[in-house]
This record gives C-alpha cells, sequence and structure tokens, in this order.
C-alpha cells in the first residue's frame, strides 16, 4: 500500500476517483488526497487535524466508533464497509470504505480509502427491499395453499356421506324385482359410486399428504389381503364387462399392509390400464413373494409405451395423458399410488415398451415371520 | 439451555472474587481481551457475549424480552446466579455500563462494585439534559441499519455458530470476531439508543467507578460527569485516551484505573 507521505496535495491533476485519507491515534486527519477534498467541497490543506469521526453522518458516526473501530483494532483491517460521509453543505455521501490500521501507541495511523457507493447503495436496498417482497408473497402462497388444500380436504370428507346413501338407496334398490333395464341402471350406477369413492379417496389423501400428515395406513397382517384384491377386480370386472383382467395370487396370508389402502393402489392401477391398454387383450394382475420378506403386486397391460416425455413426471400429480381418448380425471391415480407404495416402505416402479406396460408394487419389509 | 452456554460465558483466573467483563453494542467479549486478562492472577475473571453478538446462541431471542436493557440486564443477573456470584465486580462499556447497573439493581449482593466504562443514561437530548443526539439523529441511525443491511458487511457477516467437538472450532471462533446477527443488532442498537435509565441512577448502591474518554461522541464528558452527580460517592476518572473503546485503544490506562479502584 502506498505510504500517506506520498499523497500529493494542490496537483493540477486530480487522481483517480478514489479518496484517501490518513489519521494519527487521536483519529486527526494527518493527510489526504484532493480527491476527497473535492468530493467533500473542502480544502485538503484545511481538513488536516480535523476529527475524522466529525465527516461523517451522525449515523454512521455511532456505526463507526461502535463497530468499525473495534474491529480496525481487533483485527488491523476493515474491507468494504459502506458508511455515509458529510460534505460541507451537509448532504449525504455514500461511500465504501476499507482501511488499516499500522504501528502502535503514538506511532499508529489509520489510512483510510473510499469509493463513491451511491449507485452500489440504491442497488443494495432494491435487493433488499426485492427479498422482503418475496418473503411476503411466499408466506403469503404458502398460507393460501394451505387454506386450499384444507377445503379439498373438508370438501372431500362432505362427499362421502350422501354417497354413501345412494350407495344404500341401491342396495335396497337392487333386493326389488327389477326389470332388465333398470337393473342395468343399479348396476352402472354402482359403478359409479365405486369410481367416485375412489376419486374421493385420491383426493383426500394427496390433501392430507400435502398437509403434512402423510398418507394414514393401517397395517394389519392376515388372510383380508387376498379377498380384497379380489372384491377390487371383481368390481372392475363387472363396471368393465368387455375387459377381460386376470387375477392371480399365491401365498398372501403373511403379509403385513394396509389392505385398503393396497386395494386402493389396485384400483388406480386397474384405472390406468384399463384407460390405456389394448381391449383386445388381457390386463394381468400378480400378488407374489417374491422373497422370504418381499411383497409384490403387479399390474399389466398390452399396448403402446408410455412415451418418454411422460416417464419422468409420470408419479407426480395432476399430470394427464395428452393424447385425445383420456381428457378426464385429475391425473392423482398414479401420484396417490405411489405415495401409498413409498409409505409402506415401498417403491412404484414402471416398466414400458411397445409390447407392454408393467406396474409394479415392490414391498421389501412387507411380511411377518 | 444454562444462560451459562446461551452466553458464551468463559471463565479464568482464580477462585477469588469474581470479576465480570460486559461488552457494548457492536462487537462481542473480544473487546476485553486486552484488558481482561491482567486480572486473572487475583480475581475470576469471566467474559460472555450478549444475545446475538459473538458465540451466543440466539436460538431463544425473544423481541419483546430485548426490548429495553432490562432484558439484557435479566441475563447477566442469570449468569451471575449460575455461577453463584456473590459481591461481585461488574465491569460494563458502554451500553452495558447502565446494563451493569440494572443488573446490580436487580441483585445487588451479587453485583456490589460497578466499573462503568464510558456510560450514557440516555443518549438522547431531553430539555435541559444534553444525551449527545437529537431524535433525528437516533432515527436516521435506526432507519439506515433497517433499510441497509448490508451496511456493515465487515462486521455484520452471520454468526458462526461451530460445532465445539470440532478442531476448526477455535479457528472460526478466532475469525469471527465481532460476529453480529444483524436482526438482533438492530433490536440492541433500538434498546440501547432509545434507553431512559436516568431514574434509575439513585436506585446504585454499589461502589461505583466511572472511566471517561475525552472527544467520546457517544458518551461525552459531561454526560460522564452527570451520571457521577447522580450515583453517591462514585468515583470519576478523566482518561487521557480519546473516542469510545479505551478497552480497545488504551487498555493500560483502563487496567491502571481499575486496579486502583478494586485492590
Amino acid at each position: 500500500m502506498k505510504e500517506p507521505k506520498n499523497v500529493s496535495f494542490g496537483s493540477e491533476t486530480l487522481p483517480a476517483r478514489y479518496g484517501l485519507l490518513t489519521t494519527d491515534q487521536t483519529g486527526k486527519v494527518v493527510a489526504t488526497n484532493e480527491r476527497l477534498a473535492l468530493w467533500l467541497g473542502l480544502d485538503a490543506f484545511q481538513m488536516i487535524d480535523a476529527r475524522f469521526v466529525e465527516m461523517l453522518t451522525i449515523a454512521s458516526r455511532i456505526v463507526f466508533e461502535t463497530s468499525i473501530v473495534p474491529l480496525l483494532s481487533l483485527h488491523g483491517h476493515v474491507d468494504g464497509v459502506s458508511l455515509d460521509l458529510t460534505d460541507a453543505e451537509g448532504n449525504k455521501l455514500p461511500v465504501l470504505l476499507s482501511a488499516e490500521e499500522t504501528g502502535a501507541g503514538e506511532r499508529k495511523v489509520t489510512s483510510f480509502v473510499f469509493l463513491l457507493a451511491d449507485a452500489r447503495r440504491a442497488y443494495e436496498r432494491d435487493l433488499s427491499d426485492a427479498r422482503t417482497k418475496a418473503e411476503d408473497q411466499l408466506t403469503t402462497s404458502l398460507h393460501e395453499a394451505q387454506l386450499r388444500e384444507q377445503f379439498i380436504a373438508i370438501l372431500g370428507h362432505d362427499l362421502r356421506n350422501p354417497l354413501a346413501s345412494i350407495r344404500s338407496a341401491m342396495n335396497i334398490l337392487s333386493r326389488e324385482p327389477l326389470s332388465q333395464r333398470s337393473q342395468d341402471i343399479v348396476e352402472l350406477t354402482n359403478g359409479s359410486v365405486r369410481r367416485m369413492s375412489l376419486l374421493i379417496q385420491n383426493v383426500l389423501d394427496f390433501a392430507r399428504n400435502r398437509l403434512g400428515s402423510g398418507i394414514h395406513l393401517t397395517v394389519t397382517t392376515g388372510t383380508d389381503l387376498e379377498a380384497e384384491l379380489e372384491q377390487v377386480v371383481a368390481e372392475l370386472r363387472s363396471a368393465q364387462a368387455d375387459r377381460e383382467i386376470q387375477l392371480e395370487t399365491s401365498d398372501l396370508d403373511t403379509v403385513r399392509c394396509d389392505v385398503s389402502k393396497v386395494g386402493q393402489l389396485l384400483s388406480n392401477l386397474l384405472g390406468n390400464a384399463v384407460t390405456y391398454g389394448d381391449p383386445s387383450q388381457p390386463i394381468q394382475v400378480r400378488a407374489v413373494r417374491p422373497g422370504a420378506d418381499s411383497f409384490e403386486l403387479s399390474v399389466k397391460n398390452y399396448g403402446s409405451a408410455i412415451p418418454e416425455t411422460a416417464m419422468a413426471k409420470l408419479f407426480d400429480p395432476f399430470v394427464r395423458s395428452t393424447s385425445q381418448e383420456d381428457q378426464q380425471g385429475l391425473g392423482l391415480g398414479l401420484h396417490i399410488a405411489s405415495e401409498i407404495a413409498k409409505a409402506h416402505g415401498g417403491s412404484l416402479r414402471v416398466r414400458s415398451d411397445d409390447s407392454f406396460t408393467c406396474f409394479t408394487l415392490l414391498i421389501p419389509q412387507g411380511v411377518s415371520n | 439451555m444454562s444462560a451459562v452456554a446461551r452466553h458464551n460465558v468463559k471463565t479464568t483466573g482464580s477462585d477469588a472474587r469474581a470479576m465480570v467483563f460486559a461488552h457494548g453494542f457492536g462487537c462481542d467479549q473480544s473487546m476485553w481481551r486486552h484488558v481482561a486478562p491482567h486480572f486473572e492472577g487475583n480475581f475470576n475473571v469471566i467474559t460472555f457475549d450478549h444475545i446475538g453478538a459473538g458465540g451466543s446462541d440466539a436460538g431463544g431471542y425473544d423481541p419483546a424480552k430485548y426490548d429495553t436493557l432490562n432484558g439484557y440486564a435479566s441475563d447477566v443477573v442469570e449468569i451471575g446466579e449460575e455461577l453463584n456470584i456473590r459481591d461481585g465486580i461488574l465491569v460494563g462499556h458502554s451500553v452495558s455500563a447502565m446494563i451493569g447497573a440494572l443488573a446490580h439493581v436487580e441483585r445487588p449482593d451479587v453485583f456490589s462494585t460497578l466499573v462503568m466504562v464510558g456510560p450514557s443514561p440516555r443518549y438522547i437530548d431531553d430539555t435541559s439534559y444534553k444525551g449527545g443526539f437529537t431524535v433525528d439523529d437516533i432515527t436516521d441511525l435506526l432507519a439506515s441499519l433497517e433499510e441497509n443491511p448490508l451496511a456493515w458487511s465487515a462486521s455484520m457477516a452471520p454468526m458462526i455458530v461451530g460445532n465445539p467437538d470440532q478442531p476448526e472450532h477455535g479457528q472460526e471462533l478466532a475469525d469471527s470476531i465481532c460476529k453480529l446477527d444483524p436482526v438482533i443488532a438492530n433490536g440492541f442498537a433500538r434498546a440501547t439508543f432509545t434507553s431512559d435509565n436516568r431514574e434509575d441512577l439513585c436506585k446504585i448502591s454499589a461502589r461505583t467507578l466511572i472511566l471517561q474518554c475525552r472527544d467520546d461522541i457517544i458518551a461525552s464528558e459531561h454526560v460522564g460527569r452527570y451520571v457521577h452527580g447522580k450515583i453517591p460517592g462514585s468515583k470519576f476518572v478523566l482518561l487521557d485516551a480519546t473516542g469510545h473503546c479505551p478497552n480497545l485503544t488504551a487498555p493500560k490506562e483502563v487496567v491502571s484505573a481499575i486496579r486502583d479502584f478494586v485492590s
């Protein structure tokens, strides 16, 4: 660093755009440069012996005395501190300041260098404002999102009651002597009720998951699983009489899982297979124990492959096929199926090529011994 | 978490009488590193960081508690109680001179001797009282801290919270001199520069030493003399040192003045 004594006063040419100043151990100015004097509207020679701290605004004096002086003393230097000088007319002059303290006792000197920082300060202020604004918006958005999800949860819950009434009404009707046409209508209505129950369950699980409580599991071990899978397949067969659905199960008595959630997962996968599979070929459901501790459930359909672009976001919520044939549904089915798999400590994988598409649930620790 | 852990309390020296050093606004306990070690031979020397400063734990920061200096004083009392201090000496610099006085008023049995370095019971001028600053000056200060949080980039970098089990911790602390949490520092600035503790001065029953610098723009000589006049039996020493931080700029003078008073 240049020695302060080399700084020349009153030269014809001004130094580059930096201010220089040196103080003694009492904080009095012993040297400065023309540039700083010009910025302050003072005469460089008259600045000698003045106290540097008095060239700062009051606010900056406090910061300087309480924070910068200790740093200079303990660290020996400070770099890039924002302070405000005050010129002869009392105008504020924002500067960026670096300083170094050398020598000790009565020979201690402190050298300061200043750069004008008006534009930079405005930029910093803008940055800071932008950050505050972004934080506010984020808080508001998070709050609104939470309200929306609470709304969905409550709505889903409230929709179940009238649906249950329709289901009971259909049960009562089906015990009456009915014409063939009326029986068909009851059967169709039952199919719609099942479809709607599944949609509501998916939406409820989605909302609860988003609200942070996750997918609730009631894990049991027993013979219910096989019955549940058969029931799900039977329901779909009756709703889709023209589709062939094959079910193969083996050795499921010791599988530990939430039976109704695994049933919901199968319903979701079957719904997907019915929509996208080749209607002339069967859908194959397999529930087996590939290892001593694991449980696997797969749903396979024939037909064209899932497009490459869709694969990456297959398990994201609200993702739907862009093809013409399916423009209905929320796109929650595969997402919820995958969340149910995760809740069981398992995974949902997909394999898809031009011959077939197969979704596989694997629960590695899905068996109680 | 204990107050001792929360405030990064460091204890050295003998088992003798406790001498607690409290740092002011703008830095941390390293403010005392040229002074405190000189008393280790005869005293139980204790230094600590106020909340938001140095190695303190800011986890429990409650803006309401630290709205006034009393919140800071209650931390000092808590440290004194945890360390079982009786008849201790409290050396407070800058705003901590008043924080120390408040701690003494609350528990005169814990702290019975006060050393006030650059004290001021009120920084803003009042009708007949000259604190040194106008309301506008302090409003300006607080506004500039609020609106320009990057202002002290050198000193206000985020605090380093290290793990004492890791060897690099010591190095980190050495590098983190005067690190302050910007939000808490702004709160501390507000509590400090809007304080008015003039009425508390007459409640001080401790043996009291006032150390005053020349040309101190934060706490000027007549403010120091005002404090001296309000505390019965207090001793006033005008140092040759200039500025607001004699504990850093003139440690020898400060050490000898304190030694004369406490020995």
